[in-house]
C-alpha cells in the first residue's frame, strides 16, 4: 500500500490499521537483513493518544520501531514522522524521542548527565527542563548516580527521562516496562497514558496483551515482520476469543462430564485420561459460560480448569490464518 | 543564541561526553597498556647500543610508531564510535537533529583529545626516559598528527562495520605493518609510516626514520592532515547509511 493510498480517507476510515489524523505513516514497508526478511509490506499509521505494538519477541516490533526513527534504512516503502523522513529529515528529531529496548546505557554517565546530555543535543540548556524529565519518571533520587550501577527497572526509567527532556511530539518506547517493579509499573502506564491524553503520539511494544491492553486503546498486532490485526483492544481480545483452542479440565466425574459436554456445539472434540478431559472449542467463552452449569447440573465436580496452548505466540498465530 | 552558538555549544556537549561515557575503566585499564609500553619503550634505549639521539630513534621506529601508537589510537579510535554502535548507545546521539558530519566530528575531536593527554605525553615523556630531551617537540609533534589521522581512520571504520574492533586491528597488522613495509604506496597513506617520517624529518639523528616515497617534514605533516580530513568526509557518508540494529543483532 503506497502513501497514496494511505492519504486516501475511504481507507482511513475502512482500515483500523490507519488513522485520520496521523503523525507517523507507515507505508508499504519492507525491512531486510540478508535472508532474513525483518518486515514484510507493513501499512499502518499511528496518532495522537497511545498505540500499542503487540506481537511475540522477533515478531519486527523493534525493526519497525527503528524504521520509525529512521535508526534503519528501509529496503522498500516510506516511512514519514510528521511529514518528513526520519532517516535522512534529522530536524525531525527534534519531536522525536525514542526508549530502545536495548540495556545500552553509557553505563559511566550518572542520570542528571545522560538526560543533559540528549537535552543539549536538542538545543536545550535548562536545567529545570533535566531535573523536570528526571522528576517525571521518579528518579530524581538517583539522579546523580552513574546509570552502570543502576537496575534494570531505573535504567529504563533514565532513558524515558532521556526522551522526555526535549518534549517529543512522537515518542516510541520499545518495551518500556521490562524490568520494573510492579509499582513502578503502574507509574510508568499511568505516565504514558497521560503523554498520550496530552496530544503527543506514543507508540508502546510489548509481548504481554494485558499490560498494552491498560496503556493503549489501540493496538498494532505483529507477526513474522506483517502486519497481523489493528484496532481497539476490545476487537483483538475478542479475535483472540473466537479463535479454536484446547481446555483442560480436571472434574472427580470425568467420563461423565466429557458425555455431556460432546452435545455442546461449541465443543469440537473430547479426550478423556483418569480425572482430566481434554476439551477442543471453536470458542472458550460460550464454554467458559457453559461449564460450570454442565458440572453443577451433572454433579461431575470441577477441580480445574487451564487453557491448555495460552501462549501469545500459538494466540498470535490463530490470529493471522 | 546565533546558530553557530547552538551548533558549538552541541559539539563541545558531544567532545565532552566521549571522554565521559566512551571511555569505561576497563577500556581506561586497557589504555594504561601502550601508556605503560611508551615509558618501558623509552627506558629500553638505554639498553640500545650508540648514541642517546640514535638509540631512541631506534626505539621510537619499532615501539612508538610500531606499536604504541597504532594500537593506543586502536582502543581510543574504536571506543569512540565503533563500540557504541556494537552495544548500541549510539541511538542516544543519532537521535537529535544534530548534523551527521558534527557528530564524527564531535567523535573523533573527542577522541584526539584522550589521545593527546594520554599517548603523547606519554611518548615525549618517553623522549625524556631515554636522556634524548631535544627529541620531545618532535615525538610530540609527531605523534599528536600520527593520532588524529589513526583515530580519524578508526572512526572511518567504525562508522562502516559492526565489527569495527577486529577490522582495525586488521587494519593495523595487515595493512600498516605487513604491507605498509612491503609497499611504498600503502606506506604513503599509513598514517603511522607518515608520523614515523615526520619524526625522521624533525628528530635528532632520525633520517633513517624517512622512507623513499613517503613526504618528511612539513609535506608529512600535511599528508596526516589530508589523511585525517578524508577519513571525517568518508566516515560522515558512511554514518548516513549505517543500520543501527541492536547489540543483539
Amino acid at each position: 500500500m503506497d502513501r497514496d493510498v494511505i492519504s486516501d480517507s475511504s481507507v482511513v476510515a475502512t482500515d483500523p490499521a490507519f488513522v485520520a489524523d496521523a503523525t507517523v505513516t507507515v507505508g508499504d514497508v519492507s525491512v531486510w537483513f540478508g535472508q532474513k526478511v525483518a518486515l514484510s509490506e507493513v501499512s499502518c499509521s499511528f496518532g495522537p493518544g497511545v498505540t500499542g505494538l503487540l506481537g511475540p519477541n522477533g515478531a519486527g516490533k523493534t525493526t519497525l520501531m527503528r524504521a520509525v526513527c529512521g535508526l534503519l534504512p528501509v529496503n522498500q516503502g516510506d516511512v514519514r514522522v510528521l511529514g518528513a523522513d526520519p532517516r535522512t529529515d534529522r530536524p525531525v528529531h527534534l519531536q522525536l524521542g525514542l526508549v530502545p529496548e536495548e540495556d545500552a546505557v553509557p553505563e559511566a554517565l550518572t542520570a542528571r548527565q545522560l538526560v543533559r546530555y540528549t537535552a543539549r543535543l536538542r538545543n536545550i540548556d535548562d536545567e529545570a527542563a533535566v531535573t523536570g524529565a528526571l522528576a517525571r519518571v521518579d528518579l530524581l533520587d538517583a539522579a546523580d548516580r552513574a546509570v552502570g550501577d543502576f537496575s534494570k527497572g531505573m535504567r529504563q526509567r533514565a532513558k524515558i527521562a532521556a526522551a522526555l527532556v526535549a518534549d517529543p511530539t512522537v515518542l516510541v518506547l520499545d518495551e518500556p516496562l521490562n524490568g520494573a517493579d510492579p509499582v513502578q509499573r503502574v507509574s510508568l502506564i499511568s505516565l504514558f497514558t497521560s503523554l498520550g491524553a496530552e496530544g503527543r503520539t506514543v507508540i508502546v511494544s510489548s509481548h504481554v496483551l494485558h499490560e498494552v491492553e491498560r496503556l493503549a486503546s489501540r493496538i498494532i498486532v505483529v507477526l513474522n515482520g506483517r502486519l497481523a490485526a489493528a484496532g481497539g483492544h476490545r476487537a483483538i481480545r475478542d479475535a483472540m476469543a473466537d479463535r479454536p483452542r484446547r481446555v483442560v479440565v480436571r472434574a472427580d466425574a470425568s467420563r461423565r462430564l466429557a458425555a455431556h459436554l460432546v452435545g455442546l456445539d461449541v465443543v469440537t472434540g473430547v479426550s478423556v485420561e483418569d480425572d482430566t478431559v481434554t476439551i477442543s472449542t471453536s470458542n472458550a467463552g460460550a464454554l467458559a459460560l457453559a461449564l460450570p452449569g454442565l458440572s453443577i447440573e451433572h454433579g461431575c465436580g470441577l477441580r480445574e480448569v487451564r487453557p491448555l496452548d495460552e501462549s501469545l505466540e500459538a494466540v498470535f498465530r490463530e490470529l493471522i490464518r | 543564541m546565533t546558530a553557530l552558538q547552538t551548533s558549538s555549544a552541541r559539539l563541545m556537549a558531544m567532545v565532552f561526553y566521549v571522554p565521559r561515557a566512551c571511555l569505561p575503566a576497563k577500556r581506561r585499564r586497557i589504555l594504561a597498556i601502550p601508556i605503560g609500553a611508551a615509558l618501558l619503550f623509552g627506558a629500553l634505549a638505554h639498553a640500545v647500543r650508540g648514541g642517546r639521539a640514535e638509540a631512541f630513534a631506534d626505539v621510537a621506529d619499532a615501539g612508538l610508531f610500531g606499536l604504541v601508537l597504532p594500537l593506543g589510537t586502536l582502543i581510543i579510535g574504536d571506543a569512540v564510535l565503533g563500540a557504541e554502535v556494537r552495544s548500541g548507545a549510539l541511538p542516544f546521539t543519532w537521535l537529535s537533529p544534530v548534523r551527521l558530519w558534527e557528530i564524527i566530528v564531535a567523535r573523533w575531536l573527542g577522541g584526539w583529545l584522550i589521545s593527546l593527554c594520554t599517548l603523547v605525553p606519554a611518548c615525549t615523556a618517553a623522549a625524556l626516559i631515554a636522556g634524548v630531551p631535544e627529541a620531545m617537540a618532535a615525538i610530540t609533534l609527531a605523534v599528536a598528527a600520527g593520532s588524529a589521522a589513526l583515530i580519524a581512520t578508526f572512526v572511518l571504520i567504525g562508522s562502516t562495520t559492526r565489527r569495527a574492533a577486529v577490522w582495525s586491528l586488521g587494519a593495523v597488522l595487515l595493512g600498516e605493518r605487513l604491507l605498509g613495509a612491503a609497499i611504498a604506496g600503502v606506506a604513503g597513506v599509513s598514517p603511522s609510516w607518515v608520523a614515523r617520517s615526520v619524526y625522521g624529518s624533525y628528530g635528532p639523528a632520525a633520517e633513517a626514520l624517512e622512507r623513499a616515497g613517503i613526504p618528511s617534514g612539513g609535506a608529512a605533516v600535511g599528508r596526516l592532515v589530508v589523511l585525517t580530513t578524508v577519513a571525517l568526509a568518508l566516515a560522515t557518508w558512511r554514518l548516513g547509511s549505517l543500520r543501527l540494529t541492536g547489540s543483539r543483532d
